[in-house]
C-alpha cells in the first residue's frame, strides 16, 4: 500500500468515526437507554459505558427521522401487545412462539415481560415479582396459597417457575404433548415434584399402586390446602380407605382387614402404622 | 465457622461476581440493589404449628441482592434465617461460555398434633446446588456440562408397629441426590435440539432408635394377657439408586409453516436396598402365632425402574392466524422388585407356651408392573380474528397397566393386582372476545373415561370456567373469574361424586402513579362423596369431604421520592371438614435516608384458630429491621 492511500484511508476512517461521534446518542434524551447498559439485550454491544443507538433500532427502528424532527414520537417505533411481540420479540425469542401462553390479544410477551421497566428484583426482564405477575390472571391459584398448608412461594426459593414452564416449550423433554403440557420435568422426564423430593423417586420393591397408576395429586394438593401435609381429604383415613375398599368394581386397592376398626383412634391415623406410603424396600404391608 | 459454610453458596457467587467485574473495565459502577437485616419472631400458641406453616426464623437476613451488568446477573432473596433462600448468578460472556449457578435451602419442618397421633415429625435442611456451563465458540454446536447436588438431612420421629404395637422413634436422615450430566444442543438450518446423557446416584441413610420414654408403645392394652414392651431398639437402612438417563429432542421447521418436534427420553434406575433391624422387649406376633423377646431381622432389597418416553408433534400455520397442532406421546415404565427379608423371632413361644425356640420367617418377593400410556391430541387455534379467538381441541389416553404384586403383599384377596385399561378422551373449547380494554373468556372440558383403576378414577369430568376483566389504562382493572369441575363415577359399589366451584373477583386501583390499591374476594366449595367399606363390619358407608372456604385480601402501596409503603391484609376462612381461621397482615415501610442509603422496616402477623382444635391455633408476629443500598 503506498503511504498516500493510506493517509486517504485514515482521513476516511477518522471523517466516519468524527461524524459516528457527532450523531446524537438515544441516550442523550432517554434516560432508559442509559439504564440500558445493564439489559441483557446490550449484551456485548455497550462501548465504555455507553449503549450504542445499533442496540436501540434493533426493537425501535431506524430513529433517524424521529431525531430528525426533534423527537416527533410518531417517527419511531414502539412494540406494543400482539404485533409488537410479533414483529420485534419472535424474530429472536422463536422458540417461545406458539407455546402455553400463546401470543393473543390478552396475553403476549409484553403482558409479563417488560424490557424498560422490568422488576429490578427479578431475572428475565418481568415486569413484577413472579408470584404478582401470575396471580394477576391465575387469581385461583394465587388464593389457594392463602390456605393454610401450602409450597412457600412467597418466601425465597420456589416460584411458579419453578414447576410451571410459562413458555410450555414443546421441543424440549416435556412431560405432557397433551394439551396443558406446561409442566416442568426433570431431566429424565420425570414430574417436577421429584425434582426436590428426591427419596420419594423410588424404585421401591413394594411401591404404592396409586403412586405408579396415578400421580403425587392423587392425594396431594400442589397450590395449597386446608388439610395437612397438603392432603386432599381432611384425615388420612379417608384418603386411604376411598380407594382401599374394592366394593364391587375391579379397581386398584386393597381391602384393609378386618381388625382395622375405623371407630378405634389406633385405626384412623394410617400411617401410624403404615408409614412408608411412598413405597418401602423393606415391608410388603409398607410397614417401614 | 458454622456461619461460613451456611453462606458458602452466596461467597462462592460473590467471589465468582468480583472475579468477572475485576476482569471487566467497568466506566460506570455496576448498579446494585442490597437489603440486608435481623428479623424477630414472637410466636404465642402452638409454635409447633407455626413453624409446620410459616417456619420464618429469626436472625440475620439478606432479604434481596441483586448485581447487575449486562453479561452478568447475581440474585439472592432471603437467605439467612430461615425458612428458604435461593441464590441465582447467571454469566455469559459471548463466543465464549455462559455459566449459570443456583443455590437454594429450605427447612422444611412438621409437627401436626392430630396427624399420626402427633408422632411423625421432622425439621429438616434441604439444600439444592446446580451448576451448567455451556459453551458457545461454536454457533451449531454448543455443548454443555452440569452438575446437580440435593441433600436432605436431619432428625425426626417416626414409628413402628411391631410384636402388635407401636413404637415411637428417633430418626436420623441423610439423603443424597447427583446429578452429572453432559450434552449440546445443536442447530443447522432450520433443524434445532438437544442431547443429554445424565448419571444420577442417590444414597440414603436412615437410623432409628427406640425414642426415650416408648418402651410400653402407643397401646397400654395387653396382647392375650401378655403386657408389650420394647427394652431397646435399633434400624438402620441403606438405599442406593444409580440412575443413567438420555434425553434427546429435535425440532425443524418444514417451509413457511409447518414445524415438527420430537423428544425421546429414557432412564435406569436400578436400586440396592439393605437394612438391620435388632429389638428386645416383650412382643407378640399374631402372624406366627407366638410370643417372643426380640428380633433380628436383615433384608436385602433390589428395585429397578426403567421408562422411555417418545413424542412427536406438528405444528402447522395455515394462515398468521389459524394454528393446527397435533402430537403423539408413549410412555413405558417396568417396575421390577425382589427383595429377601430374613426375620428371627428371639426366644419366641406359642400362644399357649409351648414350643420356645428361635423362630425364622424368611419371605422371598418378586413383584412386577408395567405401565403403557399412549396419548394422541390435536388442536386448532383462531388466534385473534378481530375481537375473538377461539381454540378447540381433543385429545385421548390409553393407559394399560398390569399389576403382579407378590403374594406376600396380599393379606385380603382382591384389588391389589391385575390388568387395567383406561380409556380418556377429552373436548376441549376455549374462546375469548377482547374489545377496548374489556376482555370476556370462556372455556369448557369435558372428558369421558371407560374404566377406573383407582376408586377415584372419573368416568365423567366436565370444567367449566369463566373470565372476565376489564382494564381502563393506568387507572382501573377488574377481573372476575368463575370456575366449577364436577367429576364422578356412578359405578355400582364406588358412587363417587365430586365438584369444586371457585369464584374469584379482584380490582386494583391506581388514581395517581404513586398509589395503588387492590383488593380480592375468593369462595372455594368442595364437595366429594364416595361409597367406602368398614372394614370392621363390612357396611357400606359414604366417604364425605366438605370444604367451604372465604377469602378476603386487600392492600396499598404507596411511593413518596424518598419512601414507600406497602401494606396487605388477608382474611382465610373454611367451614367444613376442618373449620379454621387464618389471618395475615404484612406492612413494609423503606426511607432513603442518604443518597444511596435507606433503611426498611417490615411487620407481619399471621393469626391461626381452629374452632374444632384449639390446641393448634397460634398468632406469631415478626418485626425486621433492613439495610438498604440502591445504585
Amino acid at each position: 500500500m503506498k503511504p498516500y492511500t493510506f493517509l486517504l484511508l485514515l482521513c476516511l476512517a477518522l471523517t466516519v468515526r468524527a461524524q459516528e461521534a457527532a450523531q446524537p446518542s438515544c441516550g442523550d434524551c432517554h434516560d432508559e437507554a442509559k439504564a440500558f447498559v445493564t439489559n441483557p439485550h446490550a449484551r456485548g454491544a455497550v462501548v465504555k459505558g455507553v449503549v450504542p443507538n445499533d442496540v436501540c433500532t434493533t426493537c425501535h427502528g431506524d430513529g433517524a427521522e424521529h431525531i430528525e424532527s426533534g423527537g416527533d414520537k410518531t417517527k419511531i417505533t414502539v412494540p406494543r401487545g400482539l404485533s409488537g411481540a410479533n414483529d420485534t420479540c419472535l424474530l429472536c425469542h422463536e422458540e417461545t412462539r406458539g407455546g402455553m401462553h400463546a401470543n393473543t390479544n390478552q396475553v403476549n410477551c409484553l403482558t409479563c415481560h417488560s424490557i424498560h421497566k422490568s422488576d429490578p428484583r427479578s431475572p428475565h426482564l418481568v415486569a413484577k415479582p413472579q408470584l404478582a405477575l401470575c396471580g394477576t390472571c391465575h387469581t385461583q391459584a394465587a388464593s389457594m396459597r392463602n390456605k393454610p398448608f401450602a409450597h412457600r412461594l412467597d418466601r425465597g426459593g420456589m416460584t411458579c417457575s419453578t414447576c410451571h414452564d410459562p413458555h410450555g416449550r414443546r421441543a424440549k423433554g416435556e412431560r405432557s404433548l397433551a394439551l396443558l403440557g406446561h409442566l416442568r420435568t426433570t431431566r429424565a422426564g420425570e414430574a417436577p415434584c421429584v425434582s426436590c423430593h428426591t427419596e420419594k423417586r423410588g424404585p421401591f420393591v413394594f411401591s404404592h399402586g396409586g403412586l405408579e397408576t396415578g400421580e403425587c395429586t392423587t392425594c396431594h394438593e400442589t397450590h395449597g390446602s386446608s388439610n395437612p401435609k397438603q392432603l386432599v381429604r381432611a384425615t388420612v383415613q379417608q384418603v386411604c380407605i376411598e380407594c382401599h375398599s374394592p366394593i364391587a368394581a375391579a379397581t386398584l386397592g386393597s381391602q384393609p382387614p378386618s381388625f382395622h376398626n375405623l371407630s378405634l383412634p389406633r385405626y384412623q391415623n394410617c400411617t401410624t402404622c403404615h408409614v412408608a406410603v411412598h413405597g418401602s424396600n423393606r415391608d410388603p404391608q409398607l410397614l417401614k | 465457622m458454622e456461619t461460613l459454610m451456611r453462606y458458602r453458596w452466596l461467597l462462592l457467587a460473590l467471589c465468582l461476581t468480583a472475579a468477572h467485574v475485576s476482569a471487566q473495565t467497568m466506566p460506570i459502577p455496576m448498579p446494585i440493589d442490597i437489603e440486608i437485616g435481623y428479623r424477630w419472631t414472637d410466636v404465642s400458641g402452638n409454635e409447633n404449628m407455626y413453624r409446620t406453616q410459616i417456619n420464618e426464623d429469626e436472625g440475620l437476613l439478606i432479604r434481596a441482592l441483586t448485581l447487575a451488568t449486562s453479561d452478568l446477573r447475581l440474585d439472592v432473596s432471603d437467605l439467612g434465617a430461615g425458612p428458604a433462600g435461593a441464590l441465582r448468578l447467571e454469566t455469559r460472556r459471548d463466543g465464549w461460555y455462559r455459566f449459570n449457578l443456583r443455590y437454594r435451602r429450605a427447612d422444611a419442618f412438621s409437627a401436626l398434633p392430630a396427624f399420626a397421633l402427633g408422632q411423625h415429625t421432622f425439621d429438616r435442611t434441604r439444600d439444592l446446588v446446580d451448576g451448567e456451563i455451556e459453551i458457545l465458540r461454536w454457533k451449531a454446536i454448543k455443548p454443555f456440562i452440569g452438575y446437580t447436588w440435593n441433600r436432605y438431612e436431619g432428625p425426626g420421629t417416626t414409628t413402628w408397629h411391631v410384636g402388635q404395637d407401636e413404637f415411637l422413634l428417633s430418626q436420623d436422615l441423610r439423603d443424597t441426590d447427583r446429578e452429572l450430566r453432559a450434552g449440546a444442543t445443536f442447530e443447522f438450518g432450520s433443524v434445532s435440539g438437544q442431547l443429554t446423557q445424565g448419571w444420577r446416584t442417590f444414597r440414603g441413610r436412615e437410623t432409628l432408635t427406640l425414642a426415650p420414654g416408648a418402651n410400653n408403645g402407643n397401646n397400654s392394652d395387653p396382647v392375650l394377657g401378655r403386657p408389650i414392651t420394647v427394652s431397646a431398639l435399633t434400624r438402620d437402612e441403606r438405599t442406593d439408586v444409580d440412575t443413567p438417563f438420555t434425553s434427546f429432542s429435535i425440532g425443524g421447521q418444514a417451509g413457511s409453516r409447518v414445524r415438527v418436534t420430537g423428544n425421546f427420553v429414557r432412564f435406569a434406575a436400578d436400586g440396592d436396598a439393605t437394612g438391620a433391624d435388632d429389638v428386645t422387649g416383650s412382643l407378640a406376633s399374631f402372624a406366627i402365632s407366638r410370643f417372643f423377646n426380640g428380633i433380628a431381622e436383615e433384608s436385602a432389597s433390589r428395585a429397578k425402574n426403567t421408562t422411555w418416553r417418545i413424542g412427536v408433534r406438528g405444528d402447522i400455520a395455515f394462515t398468521d392466524k389459524v394454528d393446527l397442532t397435533a402430537g403423539y406421546r408413549r410412555e413405558h415404565r417396568e417396575l421390577d422388585g425382589s427383595a429377601l427379608i430374613r426375620t428371627l423371632y428371639l426366644q419366641s413361644v406359642t400362644f399357649g407356651g409351648a414350643d420356645p425356640r428361635d423362630f425364622e420367617v424368611v419371605l422371598r418377593a418378586e413383584n412386577a408392573l408395567r405401565r403403557d400410556e399412549d396419548v394422541l391430541d390435536a388442536a386448532l387455534l383462531v388466534r385473534p380474528v378481530g375481537p375473538l379467538a377461539l381454540r378447540a381441541g381433543i385429545s385421548q389416553s390409553n393407559l394399560d397397566v398390569n399389576v403382579a404384586p407378590d403374594l406376600a403383599e396380599i393379606v385380603v384377596d382382591g384389588g391389589q393386582g391385575g390388568a387395567f385399561d383406561r380409556r380418556v378422551r377429552t373436548f376441549l373449547l376455549d374462546g375469548s372476545y377482547s374489545l377496548g380494554g374489556f376482555t370476556l373468556g370462556a372455556s369448557l372440558q369435558s372428558s369421558g373415561a371407560n374404566d377406573p383403576i383407582l376408586r377415584t378414577d372419573f368416568l365423567e369430568r366436565d370444567r367449566y370456567r369463566v373470565r372476565a376483566s376489564w382494564k381502563a389504562p393506568k387507572f382501573v382493572r377488574l377481573g372476575f373469574v368463575a370456575d366449577e369441575t364436577q367429576q364422578s363415577n356412578d359405578r355400582p359399589g364406588i358412587g363417587y361424586d365430586s365438584t369444586l366451584r371457585q369464584y374469584t373477583g379482584d380490582v386494583v386501583l391506581t388514581p395517581v402513579e404513586q398509589v395503588s390499591l387492590h383488593a380480592s374476594a375468593s369462595r372455594f366449595h368442595a364437595d366429594s362423596t364416595i361409597l367406602f367399606r368398614h372394614p370392621e363390619n363390612f357396611r357400606i358407608d359414604e366417604s364425605i369431604h366438605v370444604e367451604r372456604g372465604k377469602s378476603l385480601e386487600g392492600g396499598v402501596a404507596v411511593t413518596w421520592p424518598r419512601a414507600s409503603f406497602e401494606g396487605d391484609l388477608t382474611h382465610f376462612e373454611n367451614e367444613g371438614a376442618i373449620p379454621f381461621k387464618l389471618d395475615r397482615s404484612r406492612a413494609r415501610v423503606t426511607v432513603q435516608v442518604h443518597g444511596t442509603f435507606g433503611i426498611g422496616a417490615e411487620w407481619a402477623r399471621d393469626k391461626y384458630t381452629e374452632s374444632a382444635f384449639a390446641v393448634a391455633d397460634y398468632e406469631a408476629s415478626r418485626y425486621g429491621v433492613f439495610l438498604l443500598l440502591r445504585r
